[in-house]
């Protein structure tokens, strides 16, 4: 349950965050769209929540990145003019990150390699970020 | 498909041509790179490539085995919806001559009758312990065996088919070379017991703390 302050983020009573249902559907994003190597939630600050990643991956880096460049992406949409920031995403020669604005409290970062079906991650990732939002929430 | 004939496959589930070009060295990424700025004002990457002294041969050879390698991506794979589109963008690097569907897909059914023991997708595959491979290739896929890729998975990492690469899986596996993961080693979940949405005190920023393991 969640309960409203002055503070940029809700504070939120004792209750543990339900891990479990998070990672089932980090887990399923990753089982059904071809190419997606590694998956972090974290908060809009960049703070990590959960990280299912390569051990040559610092969820911490990868979040406090992410954090940054969504930052800069939805100013950007708001600036322009370009209406509500969905995704960002990185294109390299060898892969890409995606990130997810799970409203405006939390992300989700999505690395792929450069065989990612972009097209099916957007597709997927829809149902994710709703159910991924709920669960942060309840 | 071009005149009755595949000419180009274009699967997430197989590297394509591009991929196999560079990644067999005929060409440098740099050049592969300065190729397809080049190919936009020439209309033609064949030329662009043909004009740094890659023959059109050897481009038609990768293509062709890029279709081959697709549709066994596809037909391995599970096919949801099926529908024609006239409107398809023209392949990046099309097999010129293309295959006859009729071969493909004898050839992609006995290729999956072969390899039925493992799926390029679903398998993921871990190193055995102290089990070391005995040609340059076992060696190159078992320092990718961590537990969370599959065939297609190491076909992207080492630039090379998916059939070739779910083969020597295939033989690894069954000399013990590698193992099937198990699922806490294929999703390994961390967290820092973080409540997401709450304020977070100093001590919880600075430094980070270690992340626990869970099983989901």
């Amino acid at each position: 349950m969640l309960v409203l302050s002055g503070s940029a983020f809700p504070i939120q009573e004792w209750s543990e965050l339900n891990y479990d249902a998070l990672g089932a559907e980090l887990q399923k994003l990753r089982e059904n769209v071809a190419g997606v190597t590694d998956t972090v939630l974290a908060a809009s600050d960049g703070i990590p929540i959960l990280a299912d990643v390569a051990k040559n991956v610092d969820p911490a880096h990868i979040s406090a990145l992410a954090a940054a460049g969504l930052g800069i992406a939805r100013q950007t949409t708001e600036v322009v003019g370009l209406g509500t920031l969905g995704q960002t995403v990185v294109f390299g020669s060898e892969g890409y990150m995606a990130v997810y604005a799970i409203g405006r409290l939390s992300l989700m970062v999505v690395l792929g390699d450069k065989g990612l079906n972009l097209g099916r991650l957007l597709h997927e990732s829809r149902p994710v970020i709703e159910r991924v939002g709920a669960i942060l929430a309840a | 498909m071009r005149d009755g004939a595949v000419v180009a496959v274009d699967s997430p589930g197989s590297p394509g041509a591009d991929v196999l070009l560079v990644s067999s060295g005929m060409i440098g990424q740099s050049d592969w790179t300065a190729a397809l700025v080049d190919s936009v004002e020439l209309r033609s990457l064949e030329a662009a490539l043909a004009s740094r002294g890659i023959g059109a041969t050897e481009v038609q050879d990768i293509a062709t085995a890029a279709v081959r390698d697709g549709t066994f991506a596809v037909a391995a794979g599970d096919i949801e919806r099926c529908f024609v589109d006239e409107s398809v963008d023209e392949p990046l690097l099309p097999a010129s001559t293309g295959v006859d569907p009729d071969v493909l897909l004898a050839e992609t059914a006995r290729q999956l009758d072969v390899l039925s023991s493992v799926s390029p997708y679903r398998d993921r595959v871990v190193a055995a312990p102290e089990r070391s491979g005995s040609t340059v290739e076992e060696r190159e896929i078992i320092a990718l065996a961590t537990g969370r890729r599959n065939a297609r998975d190491m076909a992207f990492a080492l630039g090379r088919g998916l059939h070739p690469v779910t083969v020597a899986i295939a033989g690894m596996l069954d000399d013990g070379l590698l193992e099937i993961a198990p699922p806490d080693t294929s999703f390994s979940f961390s967290h820092w017991g973080l409540a997401a949405l709450r304020p977070r005190t100093g001590a919880e920023l600075l430094p980070h703390p270690r992340p626990r393991e869970v099983e989901c």
